[in-house]
């Protein structure tokens, strides 16, 4: 890899698609409309999304939908080399922690009057809220993930344990009893958690800190000095320190896959937090044994009242670099795949191709028409929990932020800081970074 | 007479136009020449190093057009130096590169001179199976060595298992990580490095180990006395491709770490990566990019200069 070349040539690539940027159609304000839409789905999903896509362009003749798909791991850098040019992607599925930067740098559009009434109309408030900055809906909420304990109910019946934790002192007791030893060596784990992934191991350390009463910001504030977020990285010391927790059976990889799963799914990992999106990798990793998978709310803290799981949401967004008769298109196509006539029974198509990947659509139509699926018991659980949950805070700063955190999180865990020591540096840390950020 | 007419001011003056022609000409066939080669390392080597260190001198989020950037002056640079991730990047990448060094350059010393002195049947194809690594993507490859570096149930943990070792938790540990990187790094690399040392002792007249073995020399004394220090333009060439390999490592760092766990992987190549393209701070990271340039050419020149007083 050039170094000194990568940032440059992405420089440079930006400079030349700003340039150069915009298809033929570009300047044929209501003539035919190329739209493009940016995901990180996978095969199946992204051929669901062709199929709506050539349901609307029946519908509507003047509209090609060009759909392109990148890996999770490439989406972010796809959108900063293509975003600012006018011939980027015109639509893209983004995390919600990625949104104010877009807003404030115009890619992400405000949505037109038609899209924040159906906004309104159609999703739970706290959801368009969500999307909502600079005074303006900026897309189409689209799935919503959220944290719960998950557990190996066999190895809970081995264990004689009966019921999964609902409390610190609870897990901490569970997962001692959950682990094993072949001599002096761990062979199985009680608790795990996940490590050399942001997202990873940051949500799942967030939900024990909101179940503790916790948080990680007040507004731009951070509050990682706060007793009751410094005991949840005492909690990860102490499961550390009694064997329960194995830092060596962590780590993920760049596809967020890995060690940390394989150890779940070969039973040798008797708990972990971990999102509802990870069914449908369950359910593959494990075949027969995916029916031994038990989920519960988080645990709650001693400065707690409730589970408070972290949640978060991706959306659809418009280009705001786009000529904006192709953004009108891209609008109407979005309206099209979230209403209820370009799916099955009821459902719009996003809710149906985020339902076959075991995500929580976040249309109120959609979780009515997909009512059965969402009994099954694991994402039943996800569900009941989704009033206790706190949104992860969505600043400016906010990837670097989370990555601050994960820092401090895993020198905890591989015994590098104490939890106080952590605490402290990531306090620095996030402030330095929300105030750089311009939080 | 004739020479005397040779020397006259006139033909002096006719002589003196057509070597000026000649050099005039010559100068137009020099750029003539040179122009293609120039105009592409002009395009592809320094305006992007221009445009690196423009940059380095800006805010950028990456969103917005070039001429949108926000001036900050030396700022980022200022940043780097009061923050710990450029210093934490740069001690990592620095081990690295010791690491990967220390291990090469005497193993591809070895396995070239192992390739390229017994006469053997098998030596083409053994030259190919260890070259055939360096031909393989990266990107492939590192996903292959994630699982095999899997702890307690990978292939490798299997082997020490099977003869009664605890095996690293390679990957998955501070203290192992960067080390599982740099055998990997060695694995792929060093069939490129040893194909580099057959070259070179290609360049030795066979000559001189005749009359060394005539005065009396063994292997050793061969090796030390005629091997090596006629090999010294070829090693020297490998330590600086090797030094610049290793510290623009990236895919395997970007793969299979993500340059964890707690930072213990994070090299310069992948701080840039992270800063410009998760962080939103293309500025910062031009800042770091242009650094490691410098740092780059500091290192080659001192590896030029030792190498160039020694010989």
């Amino acid at each position: 890899m050039r170094i000194t070349g990568v940032i440059s040539l992405g420089a440079a690539l930006a400079l030349t698609l700003t340039a150069c940027g915009g298809s033929g159609d570009a300047g044929k304000d209501g003539g035919k409309q190329t739209i493009s839409f940016l995901t990180h789905w996978g095969p199946e999903q992204v051929t669901a999304l062709k199929a709506a896509a050539s349901a609307f362009e029946k519908k509507n003749p003047g509209v090609t939908v060009e759909v392109r798909a990148v890996p999770f791991a490439n989406l972010l850098s796809t959108l900063r080399t293509q975003g600012a040019s006018p011939g980027g992607p015109t639509i893209a599925g983004i995390y919600d922690l990625w949104l104010p930067e877009l807003v404030r740098d115009g890619l992400a559009a405000p949505a037109p009057a038609a899209a924040a009434a159906d906004l309104k109309a159609n999703w739970p408030a706290n959801l368009a809220e969500g999307v909502t900055k600079q005074g303006a809906a900026r897309g189409y909420p689209n799935e919503v993930d959220l944290y719960a304990l998950n557990y190996n109910k066999k190895l809970f019946a081995e264990a004689g344990v009966a019921a999964p934790p609902k409390t610190w002192d609870e897990l901490v007791a569970t997962a001692a009893k959950l682990t094993r030893r072949d001599g002096g060596k761990v062979t199985q784990q009680g608790f795990g958690v996940i490590t050399s992934w942001p997202a990873g191991v940051v949500h799942p350390w967030l939900s024990l800190v909101g179940s503790n009463g916790g948080a990680l910001l007040d507004g731009s504030t951070p509050k990682l000095d706060d007793p009751k977020v410094v005991a949840a990285a005492e909690l990860y010391a102490r499961l550390v320190k009694e064997g329960s927790t194995q830092s060596s059976m962590s780590s993920a990889n760049a596809n967020t896959t890995g060690p940390y799963l394989d150890n779940f799914v070969n039973g040798r990992t008797g708990m972990i937090i971990m999102a509802n999106w990870w069914q449908s990798a369950l359910k593959e990793a494990m075949g027969a044994k995916y029916g031994d998978v038990g989920v519960a709310p988080i645990p709650v803290g001693p400065g707690g009242t409730a589970s408070a799981p972290v949640s978060y949401s991706w959306l659809t967004v418009v280009n705001g670099k786009a000529p904006a008769a192709r953004q009108d298109a891209a609008w109407k196509f979005l309206a099209f795949l979230n209403g209820p006539d370009s799916g099955r029974n009821g459902s719009s198509a996003m809710g149906d191709i985020l339902m076959s990947m075991g995500i929580l659509p976040s249309r109120t139509g959609d979780l009515t028409a997909h009512q059965g699926d969402l009994s099954d018991p694991f994402i039943a659980a996800y569900v009941a929990e989704l009033p206790n949950a706190k949104p992860f805070p969505s600043v400016l700063g906010g990837e670097a932020m989370s990555q601050a955190v994960q820092k401090h999180v895993e020198n905890v865990v591989f015994g590098k800081e104490t939890a106080q020591e952590a605490m402290a540096a990531a306090q620095k840390e996030v402030a330095d970074v929300l105030t750089k950020a311009g939080a | 007479m004739t020479v005397g007419t040779r020397s006259t001011p006139a033909v002096r003056a006719a002589s003196g136009r057509r070597a000026g022609a000649r050099g005039v000409s010559r100068k137009a066939a020099t750029i003539a020449f040179l122009s293609p080669a120039m105009a592409v390392i002009g395009v592809f080597v320094a305006v992007p190093i221009a445009l690196t260190f423009w940059i380095s001198l800006h805010d950028w989020s990456m969103y917005t057009p070039l001429s949108e950037m926000s001036w900050r002056g030396l700022g980022n640079y200022r940043d780097l130096l009061a923050g710990q991730e450029f210093f934490t990047a740069l001690r990592n990448t620095a081990i690295y590169v010791l690491l990967v060094l220390v291990v090469t350059i005497p193993l591809a010393l070895a396995l070239g001179m192992l390739l390229y002195f017994p006469k053997s049947a098998g030596k083409g194809l053994a030259r190919a199976a260890l070259f055939s690594t360096y031909v393989v993507p990266a990107i492939a490859i590192a996903i292959v060595w994630g699982a095999l570096y899997a702890p307690d149930y990978g292939p490798i943990a299997q082997a020490f298992a099977a003869v009664g070792l605890d095996a690293p938790a390679w990957l998955s540990d501070p203290g192992t990580a960067l080390v599982s990187l740099v055998v990997f790094h060695v694995w792929q690399m060093i069939g490129y490095y040893t194909i580099l040392v057959i070259a070179g002792l290609t360049q030795i007249p066979l000559d001189l180990y005749e009359a060394a073995r005539i005065d009396g020399a063994g292997f050793w004394r061969q090796t030390v006395s005629v091997t090596l220090p006629l090999l010294r333009r070829t090693t020297t060439f490998i330590v600086l491709i090797a030094i610049i390999n290793a510290i623009q490592v990236f895919d395997p760092v970007y793969i299979l770490t993500q340059g964890g766990p707690a930072e213990s992987t994070t090299v310069l190549s992948f701080a840039i990566q992270r800063s410009a393209f998760q962080y939103g701070m293309a500025g910062q990271a031009s800042a770091m990019a242009f650094s490691l340039l410098l740092v780059l050419i500091a290192v080659a020149g001192a590896v030029l200069a030792a190498m160039r007083r020694r010989s």
